[in-house]
């Protein structure tokens, strides 16, 4: 297990970085920063396990390559689940043998109804900008012209809220660490392969993401043509 | 008052388009982040401060588009006040302007940045990690950003040069043909991913079951619901991999 201290300062990175990017995802700049491809690696990197955090990263991001946010609909929280995976799974690696399909398995089966909590979240921001919305009207219509810089308030519930959940994440890593030192062979192996299953249905999931009625030919033509030439080389002398 | 808004208002009003939808909101969507943003640019065109809350007053009304095309609107209100400053335009036409063009530049810019490019970047850097490592990170913030800041930053300066006008340059940046081709490609590159998770998978049963997983997922799930999905999944890797069942 890690020491506390080292514990502490863990906590205290992945609540900044994963606030950023929680900011990042909506509210401010948009450099999509938020997006697993980057936020599990980078804050995988900043916490000591960089490829660790990429191997979080891009299945994450292929399982969730299709939500968007358009108008009001609010899809699955994508940022909070990928900080919060990393936060718990880097921290719970280094205290072992590294991040391993087992114990990614099992920090996803844990963690994955964050995305979903997520979304609460994110209802809950909507409702307090609602608020200064209206304050910022009634303050306008009173005269003060300043009243539109109640905007950036609107970023604190997503920074804070995120940084919260992540900095509790590295926090409950040694119960991570110490599930999986327990688990039986069969279950760990059990649980590698259904990391691959979740490779496989990330996947899927990236083809059913381009939303376009040629996308499923194209996506097979390519699948049958990157086969054929695998077979191709592998019987090459 | 020359009823002219100087570059270092017009680059505090880019800056702030940034946080367009920092206090993003049911009823209002992103209002209080226009008004916010264009505020620099009303100090300059109204010193008094009552004219220049009555304007803010007005850009607090309901606005929504998409975040980077809302660039183009926001640089053309600032033409737009421009005009009403000096008494040339009525106050209304800016918010007939912003009411016009918000919902064709929504379509627009959800079309081409969120269904096509991020898509289409986001494979483009999942395909190469194992061969770059960490530096896949880059390959999309790259390919992504280069697009989204030059677009943003030429919108915006668009919008305020051509004010009412924008539309025909919007036109011609052929952001419709575009998403067309980069979909095309983001389907390429998921049918190259698909094929080398099921080609790398490690076992011959493995990279059965992953191909098996791909096609039926690909094809008979409308519309994965991702928590369950992955349950499932971890399940059948359990039950595969373990000999739980």
């Amino acid at each position: 297990m890690l020491p506390l201290p080292q514990l502490l300062w863990l906590a205290a990175i992945a609540a900044m970085a994963s606030g950023v990017a929680a900011v990042d995802r909506k509210g401010a700049l948009q450099l999509m920063l938020s997006r697993p491809i980057v936020l599990a690696p980078v804050l995988g990197a900043l916490l000591g396990d960089g490829r660790g955090g990429l191997m979080l990263g891009v299945p994450l991001e292929l399982l969730f390559l299709g939500g968007v946010n358009l108008g009001g609909s609010i899809p699955d929280n994508e940022a909070l689940l990928a900080g919060a995976l990393t936060s718990m799974v880097v921290p719970a690696g280094l205290a072992g043998h590294g991040v391993d399909a087992p114990l990614a398995a099992l920090g996803l089966a844990l963690l994955i109804p964050l995305s979903v909590v997520g979304r609460s979240l994110e209802r809950s921001s909507e409702h307090r900008n609602a608020q200064l919305a209206e304050q910022a009207v009634a303050r306008a219509a009173a005269g003060d012209a300043g009243a539109a810089r109640l905007n950036l308030l609107g970023l604190a519930l997503p920074f804070g809220g995120t940084a919260a959940i992540c900095a509790a994440c590295v926090l409950a890593s040694p119960l991570l660490a110490l599930l999986q030192r327990g688990l039986p062979d069969r279950l760990a192996s059990g649980l590698g392969a259904g990391w691959h299953v979740v490779w496989a249905l990330a996947a899927a999931s990236a083809i059913r993401a381009i939303r376009d009625p040629r996308a499923p030919a194209l996506a097979a033509v390519t699948a049958a043509a990157v086969v054929a030439l695998f077979l191709l080389l592998r019987g090459m002398p | 008052m020359t009823g002219e808004v100087s570059r270092t208002a017009l680059g505090r009003v880019f800056l702030r388009s940034l946080f367009l939808q920092a206090a993003w909101n049911p009823r209002g969507m992103q209002n209080i982040g226009f008004a916010d943003a264009i505020a620099p640019a009303l100090d300059e065109l109204y010193p008094a401060s009552p004219a220049r809350a009555a304007a803010t007053v007005r850009h607090l009304e309901f606005f929504n588009c998409h975040p980077y095309l809302a660039a183009a609107i926001l640089g053309g209100a600032v033409r737009l006040e421009e005009r009403v400053a000096r008494g040339e335009a009525e106050a209304e036409s800016v918010s007939a302007f912003k009411r016009a063009l918000g919902p064709p530049f929504a379509a627009l810019g959800d079309g081409f940045f969120w269904l096509a490019l991020r898509p289409a970047a986001a494979l483009a850097a999942a395909l190469t990690a194992p061969a770059l490592g960490l530096g896949c990170v880059l390959v999309f913030l790259g390919l992504y950003n280069s697009v989204h800041l030059a677009a943003r930053l030429w919108l915006f300066s668009a919008g305020y040069r051509r004010g009412e006008e924008i539309v025909g340059s919007v036109g011609s940046a052929h952001l419709a043909s575009g998403t067309g081709l980069l979909k095309a490609c983001g389907a390429v590159l998921a049918g190259a991913i698909g094929a080398r998770t099921a080609l790398f998978a490690g076992t011959p049963l493995r990279t059965l079951v992953s191909g098996a997983t791909i096609v039926t997922a690909a094809l008979f799930l409308p519309r994965l619901k991702s928590i369950w999905a992955v349950y499932i999944a971890l399940l059948l890797g359990l039950a595969l991999g373990g000999g739980f069942f």
